[in-house]
């Protein structure tokens, strides 16, 4: 079976999951404060996180091409279909855009003009933090992205049709197409981490937050990948996938679960062992009012995989891969949630208390108070609640509906790239 | 590994060598007597080392105070040298190691020489710490041992100590892999040898007879050593960045030094083992198996090294900048447009700029070029380092103190000796060792040489399509 057909189940059971996530975002607008901060912080949370695995799928691809890579070949129709997704993540975050035109949200604080005013380091970060530079970079960038997304596919599509010993296609044109993004992906990442993440906290500042940032996308990439391939393997899809190519996939996993962690470590110990007031207030926050978050973030992201994928056998199970994947694949949304919400919460804060007297009945204020007290829970940002699950799953169930529909527009296997002796042939032990 | 080869790679071991020709091939240049060229160039490295031996001791005998630096800039050429050689130090291992992860097989070509290279490069890297703290003959004061000293000597809060741990175990678990591989080799050479020499290569290759239990473990303790020698890779230079980056001075307090420090580390060391190779094919005719498609290969790390390098410069200008801290900024406009303003654009142009040239095949395949462009990007990265040190040093907070720092002759002359004794030991390892793994060269002939892959390959371009397996396991 090289060809997929979407099965009508499937198809149900996703759209009733985006249907979740619907609803739950309709009853978070509802129920929200009077800035509806948790509604809009969950849509940006969730936009940025699948984005970036659509682009994640699509750097790995380019990477994997420009490396003279062959095991992965088998399966390759799964990365660019992820990297499709980008258009749909383009639309979700120009929801965010225009949200930030017509002041919709107070998820950045650098977009209140009273705050700027008020503000010595909000007006010298403005030359770069401001609404038409956040428009501009995100469609460009994003856009630039999209083309290449559509233009990889289409040459690894146009391969379908040469003979097996032609490989101009593949050497000519996919090689220095994929050449061609790396270094635009290199460098625009970093600028979309830093605008769409990192300036939720718009004072503080690290260097090696975009790079954190992404890895953290990537591991989420292969975990969605290994849990694709047990899925359509299960339905009789994939059967040349076998247990070789899942080792290495769980040694990708394994390798950057460890990366990750020495980001996090280089990141935290630096700043902790500097001191400096500016850039310890991240962790402090999130040491003092998130403690579960911060150590549930190490927990699950490091400890887990490092422990559980070590062994050869783990990495070769569906089992325990499906277990371990789904865990890490919520563990990095929950490190995207713990990037995201306290700074989204403070500026909230801010807004809020600037005109207490409008808002002193307001509930989402007394939140804003007693949240200053350390050990005060806020639904849906101290921990997600079910709101926040409900909304998760309808944007995985999002994603799962797209790539899947654009598996079928294709043949599976790609039984005409150079590369595809080797990845049917793969064997790691 | 696959013993299906893709149609569309090309091989790796050219001349249609078989399993004998390959070990006299590689045999060879430590058998015969050595050449002319061999022994002009061991005499001029011999010669180098000695004027840094002399160096040293001039230092030792009057005291740091023979080198130039001042109470504002503390750190000149000896740690930009120090820096500079534990950076090149990082190729072997990572050829040896992660590449070894990652079933790639053109490592095989140059993993011998590369893990040779690194572990010279880091014994002098080791040799500056030994120096630069004056007082040579108390030196052991480094290690943690019980003693009169207090509860603060070693000072295990300090990166300077983790540097001593991180060094000193990258530098024995790479003599551990780097002489496992020998091991095979060396009985190969013992079986040819007679004498005094055949001797001398049954004592090094520890008995040594090519079982199967004997390649079992071999290669099962090359596994376990790349597992280990991995995040070695990583934490080594890491730490290197640590010493600067826990500091609170601006320009080294930046979080994205450790992992920078690293790409810039594996950038340095493949342009060393570019320089080595290029003069090694050629001298010990060792074409075949050093080939075009393994410094095609190496120009791509290099690349990629370069640009990540430069992400990182350009991340931290934007950050400086975006800090909105005046320090911050200062640090970097200074490297920019201060008095060192010719480091920075040493730094930027070999670095980032130049190596962009390989985005294109044909100057990837260059021999003459890469050759050049190898000694430029160590040139480069001596620069980054220099940037880092004494340029930031040079102007700190109190403008009274600012100061600027030329070496002196005996600074000079370490840094000159020390390539003295990396070239020495690098020409005495050319003679003693197979300066190719013969074995591992022998594991991918099947796979990668030019009667069985790429273009000339007997069966290429058979027409069949996959249901028919016809390629040979």
């Amino acid at each position: 079976m090289n060809q997929f057909t979407f099965p009508s189940r499937a198809r149900v059971f996703l759209m009733v999951c985006m249907a979740i996530g619907l609803v739950c975002l309709g009853i978070t607008y509802v129920t929200d404060d009077a800035l509806h901060t948790r509604f809009w912080s969950n849509l940006l949370h969730n936009s940025v996180f699948f984005t970036g695995i659509a682009f994640l799928a699509l750097f790995f691809l380019c990477a994997n091409v420009i490396a003279f890579s062959g095991w992965y070949t088998v399966f390759k129709r799964l990365w660019e279909a992820y990297a499709q997704f980008l258009i749909v993540g383009l639309v979700l975050l120009l929801v965010i855009v225009a949200g930030l035109w017509m002041h919709a949200h107070h998820l950045y604080h650098w977009a209140d003009a009273d705050a700027v005013a008020a503000d010595e380091i909000l007006q010298h970060k403005s030359a770069f933090l401001n609404p038409l530079n956040y428009t501009l970079f995100t469609v460009i960038i994003v856009g630039l992205w999209i083309f290449f997304a559509r233009k990889i596919r289409s040459i690894s599509l146009e391969e379908e049709n040469v003979d097996k010993f032609d490989f101009s296609v593949h050497k000519r044109k996919l090689r220095i197409w994929a050449a061609a993004f790396l270094p635009i992906a290199g460098f625009s990442s970093a600028a979309m981490v830093w605008l769409w993440v990192m300036s939720v906290d718009a004072h503080w500042y690290s260097t090696l937050f975009a790079w954190y940032a992404t890895i953290s996308w990537f591991v989420t990439m292969l975990c969605i990948t290994v849990l694709t391939l047990i899925y359509l393997k299960g339905k009789g899809y994939f059967t040349e996938v076998t247990s070789d190519h899942f080792h290495d996939l769980g040694k990708y996993i394994f390798g950057f679960s460890v990366f990750w962690t020495y980001l996090w470590f280089s990141q935290y110990m630096l700043i902790w062992y500097g001191n400096v007031g500016e850039e310890t207030i991240y962790f402090k926050q999130r040491l003092q009012d998130y403690p579960v978050l911060f150590y549930a973030n190490l927990a699950i992201n490091f400890v887990l995989p490092f422990f559980v994928l070590m062994r050869n056998d783990t990495k070769r199970k569906a089992g325990s891969l499906t277990v371990i994947t789904i865990v890490l694949i919520l563990g990095h949304w929950l490190d995207y949630f713990l990037m995201l919400k306290p700074g989204i919460l403070h500026t909230a804060h801010e807004v809020l208390g600037h005109d207490a007297a409008h808002h002193a009945a307001d509930h989402a204020h007394g939140a804003a108070e007693h949240a200053h007290h350390a050990s005060h829970m806020v639904a849906g940002f101290t921990l997600p609640g079910f709101l926040e699950i409900g909304t998760f799953i309808g944007f995985a169930g999002l994603f799962a509906f797209f790539f899947l529909r654009q598996l079928t527009k294709a043949p599976l296997v790609s039984y005409r790239d150079p590369y595809i002796d080797e990845s049917l042939h793969h064997h790691v032990v | 590994m696959s013993a299906v080869v893709s149609p569309i790679r090309d091989p790796l071991i050219t001349g249609h060598k078989d399993y004998h020709q390959i070990t006299e091939d590689i045999c060879a240049p430590s058998e015969r007597t050595p050449s002319v060229a061999w022994v002009v160039s061991f005499l001029i490295a011999v010669s180098v080392l000695a004027v840094g031996v002399f160096c040293i001791l001039w230092t030792i005998w009057f005291g740091i105070g023979t080198w130039n630096l001042n109470r504002t800039i503390g750190w000149g050429w000896d740690i930009t040298n120090f820096v500079w050689w534990i950076g090149i130090g990082h190729a072997g291992t990572l050829i040896s190691a992660i590449l070894l992860l990652f079933r790639q097989k053109w490592r095989t070509g140059v993993n011998r020489a590369a893990e040779a290279m690194t572990i010279f490069a880091v014994l002098c890297a080791a040799l500056f710490p030994g120096i630069h703290v004056g007082r040579m003959w108390v030196v052991f004061f480094f290690f943690p041992y019980p003693n009169t000293r207090g509860p603060l000597w070693v000072n295990f809060n300090s990166p300077l100590l983790w540097d001593l741990f991180a060094i000193s175990t990258y530098f024995t678990v790479s003599l551990l892999f780097w002489y496992t591989g020998l091991v095979p080799d060396f009985a190969t050479l013992r079986d040819r040898a007679t004498g005094l020499r055949k001797r001398f290569y049954n004592f090094l290759s520890f008995g040594w007879t090519g079982a199967a239990k004997h390649w079992q473990r071999f290669e099962s303790l090359s596994l376990v050593l790349a597992g280990i020698a991995t995040p070695l890779v990583l934490s080594v230079h890491t730490i290197v960045s640590f010493d600067f980056a826990t500091s609170v001075i601006p320009g080294w307090h930046t979080t994205i030094f450790p992992p920078y420090f690293v790409a810039g580390a594996i950038f340095s060391g493949f342009a060393m083992v570019l320089t080595l190779m290029i003069i090694t094919r050629k001298v010990l005719k060792l074409e075949d198996y050093i080939t075009v498609e393994h410094i095609d290969s190496m120009n791509k790390v290099i690349l990629l090294t370069g640009t990540i390098v430069g992400v990182a410069y350009l991340t931290e200008l934007f950050i400086a900048w975006y800090s909105g801290y005046i320090y911050e900024q200062y640090a970097f406009l200074n490297r920019v447009k201060g008095v060192y303003w010719w480091a920075y654009v040493g730094m930027m142009s070999c670095n980032v700029l130049s190596p962009q040239i390989f985005w294109f095949r044909k100057f990837r395949r260059n021999i003459a070029l890469t050759f050049f462009m190898s000694i430029f990007v160590n040139i480069g990265m001596w620069f980054e380092r220099f940037v880092i040190i004494p340029t930031t040093l040079a102007r700190d907070y109190l403008p009274s103190s600012w100061s600027y720092y030329v070496p002196t002759w005996v600074e000079i002359g370490i840094f000159i000796g020390t390539l003295g004794i990396f070239f020495t030991l690098y020409l005495i390892f050319t003679r003693v060792a197979p300066v190719v793994a013969i074995a591992e060269v022998k594991s991918i002939l099947k796979t990668s040489g030019d009667q069985y892959a790429g273009e000339h390959a007997k069966h290429a371009h058979k027409p069949h399509s996959h249901e028919e397996e016809s390629v040979a396991h």
